[in-house]
């Protein structure tokens, strides 16, 4: 895969020295604005679609089932992004949100105090678990994918110990944070997710984590803690994804020992759909929001389209591969527009 | 870790056949044994004849579609289309061979064919489009799951849900040549890819491009026809697996693919195969398919509980990792 890197980065005459940071630039912003306009298209061809089949406009209840559909792939995509960026990736998110799910489902009720208490445990149950991820990678020198690959099977395992059967419930006053059917107030954790991320960019953290992902010996040798970065970098994930695992919850009010399992593979979509590297040190959190809210808003589009949902996965898959394959091309003939 | 220093000592002859590469896969051997003898301890008649042949006829299934995850695998892929390749391959066969032996033939050769077509399809689109080969192989994993669950309306249509044909049945839960079927499939497969990856032009090939796309490309290696033909191998390596394994288990089911691609993985590295491609073998991988299903079979003759063995899983595989999966400190 690393060896893709090269092969996609300098094809054929050697670019010269002089511009590369312009180029990067360039390069980081156009990856949003595809991310963008791939958004914006997708929605209008669900309100087309929408309109055609139900000759309505879509109101609120329509935005709020979307956003709150989108809220814990958004925050899954933003904690995989984060690992992406530094050149790793992370495959033990669905099995820390099979965990969190468990945990916020059967501990989330009782009152104001207890669901406070619990929220903060499971928060940092995900810290731990990326921890460990993150000084397996760091200290361990095992690559991420096989790191992650081992831990996703021991949250897993830890998640049906948790939960044996599905059930549970979080409390209705819980669930209000997140799942709204009137109104998508949910979009405000969306907008505060990306602001964040906006302000965490330009922090020495921020930069860091792009240094390590573009050029970790450059990296190491401007004295960025590679190790320290990439740690933290894992323990952000962990923490995102038990957010995202309690989202789920809320959305679903139950738990599922298994009902996260699909967002390790749907965050990663959703990241690359973003326009996030998976070669590392390119893209934005922001991107992968908007790749979160594209994938959900296919689920609608395939069902506003009276497709069989049967059908469903065949299209998600093609509809990654061309996306990312019309992407990698428009990036070749930009590059070599210069 | 560093082969430098130990090639500029006078190495012994010992140490020349038991490179670290080599030492690994003695080692995945030495862990299968030990965890027979420990299952042996735990269940008296565990590592009985019977029961190493029962344990090793499970890992071949593994060890099959892991030969192909082995091949993307050494030249820094990966195959994640694995299970539904493995599905669909195994619903083809099904639902072409319709239940009778006369066409048993053809419903394998369609099967078989899918899969490699499946594959090249793949390797083109990571070789010529230049897409990630973790995007390629997780789209085309649901490009499949999404076709062969629309076509066969969740696979209720009439041939699909049809017994396999008898031939194919008691081939596979019987014996040929006085060994299990699936376990002398196996050893094909093991002596051909061994002998693929050691002795012939095309395995160094594909150890070349594993260790470097650009300087094989200079030295005339065809980078993208490597590539594609590795995918298509696995492809292949997927669609046996799943027509032995509906045989074997009497029919295609829906995610009968599902368990194959941790598995295959794990096996792959445990096997001492690096991630990044270029150094590994497929021998190492056969020794990691068995510890790995040899390890599955001491729990549940525990009878541990299912949580149980997801958490040994991923804690073997970091121990393991641990032990000699390190990448060589940054100086």
């Amino acid at each position: 895969m690393l060896e893709g890197a090269i092969g996609t980065r300098g094809r054929g005459a050697p670019t010269p020295r002089v511009g590369p940071r312009r180029s990067q630039v360039v390069a980081q912003n156009a990856s949003l604005v595809v991310a963008g306009t791939l958004l914006v298209a997708m929605l209008v061809l669900y309100i087309v679609l929408y309109m055609g089949s139900l000759r309505a406009f879509p109101g609120t209840f329509e935005a709020a089932s979307i956003t709150d559909h989108a809220v814990p792939l958004s925050l899954a995509a933003v904690g995989q992004s984060l690992v992406i960026l530094t050149r790793g990736i992370d495959l033990s998110v669905g099995g820390m949100m099979d965990l969190s799910n468990s945990l916020a489902a059967l501990k989330l009720q009782g009152g104001f105090a207890t669901e406070a208490l619990w929220t903060v445990i499971i928060l940092l149950v995900g810290a731990a678990g990326g921890l460990l991820n993150g000084l397996l990678v760091a200290y361990g020198r095992i690559q991420p994918i096989l790191v992650t690959l081992g831990t996703l099977s021991i949250f897993q395992g830890l998640a049906l110990w948790v939960l044996p059967s599905p059930g549970g419930h979080v409390a209705g006053g819980y669930t209000g944070l997140f799942l709204n059917p009137n109104a998508p107030t949910a979009l405000i954790w969306v907008v505060l997710l990306a602001l964040a991320w906006v302000a965490f960019r330009r922090t020495r953290l921020g930069v860091q984590i792009f240094a390590v992902g573009n050029d970790e010996q450059a990296a190491r040798a401007n004295s960025v803690p590679v190790a320290r970065t990439k740690v933290i970098v894992y323990v952000l994930a962990g923490m995102l994804a038990a957010g995202a695992g309690i989202a789920l919850a809320t959305t679903t009010t139950g738990g599922d020992a298994t009902g996260g399992d699909v967002f390790t593979l749907s965050s990663i979509a959703a990241a690359v759909i973003g326009g996030v590297s998976l070669f590392g040190g390119r893209g934005s959190a922001v991107g992968a929001i908007f790749g979160a809210f594209v994938l959900t808003l296919l689920v609608d589009v395939l069902f506003f389209a009276n497709i069989d949902p049967l059908f469903q996965p065949f299209y998600q898959g093609l509809f990654l591969v061309v996306a990312v394959g019309a992407s990698t091309l428009l990036g070749r003939v930009l590059v070599r527009r210069r | 870790m560093s082969t430098t220093s130990e090639t500029t000592r006078a190495p012994s002859a010992l140490r020349l056949a038991l490179n670290p590469d080599r030492r690994k896969i003695l080692y995945g051997f030495i862990a299968a044994i030990a965890l027979f003898v420990i299952g042996d301890i735990l269940k008296p008649g565990f590592a009985s004849s019977s029961g190493i042949q029962q344990i090793l006829e499970v890992s071949s299934f593994v060890g099959l579609v892991a030969a192909g995850q082995t091949f993307v695998i050494l030249i820094g892929g990966i195959d994640l289309s694995v299970p539904w390749v493995l599905n669909g391959a195994a619903i083809l066969m099904v639902a072409v061979a319709n239940g009778s032996d006369s066409n048993l033939a053809i419903g394998i050769a369609v099967g078989v064919a899918f899969g490699v077509v499946c594959g090249v399809v793949n390797g083109l689109g990571i070789s010529l489009l230049g897409v990630p080969a973790v995007v390629m192989t997780l789209g085309m994993n649901g490009i499949i799951q999404g076709l062969s669950l629309g076509v066969t309306h969740g696979l209720t249509c009439g041939g699909c849900t049809k017994p396999p044909p008898t031939a194919l049945v008691n081939a596979m839960t019987g014996k040929t040549l006085g060994i299990d079927t699936s376990l002398l499939i196996w050893l094909v497969v093991i002596v051909i890819v061994t002998f693929t990856l050691s002795f012939t032009t095309f395995g160094r090939r594909v150890y070349s491009v594993g260790n470097s796309q650009r300087v094989s490309h200079l030295a005339g290696v065809n980078v993208k026809l490597v590539t594609v033909a590795l995918y298509g191998l696995s492809g292949l390596f997927a669609a046996i697996a799943g027509i032995a394994l509906a045989g074997f288990g009497g029919g295609a089911t829906i995610g009968m693919g599902d368990p194959y691609l941790f598995q295959s993985i794990a096996a792959v590295v445990i096997g001492g195969t690096y991630i990044l491609g270029g150094r590994g073998s497929y021998l190492g991988t056969v020794a990691g398919a068995i510890v790995l299903t040899t390890l599955v079979s001491v729990l549940l003759a525990q009878n541990a509980p299912d949580y149980a063995r997801d958490i040994v899983y991923g804690v073997v595989i970091l121990v393991i990792l641990l032990i000699y999966g390190r990448q060589r400190g940054e100086t």
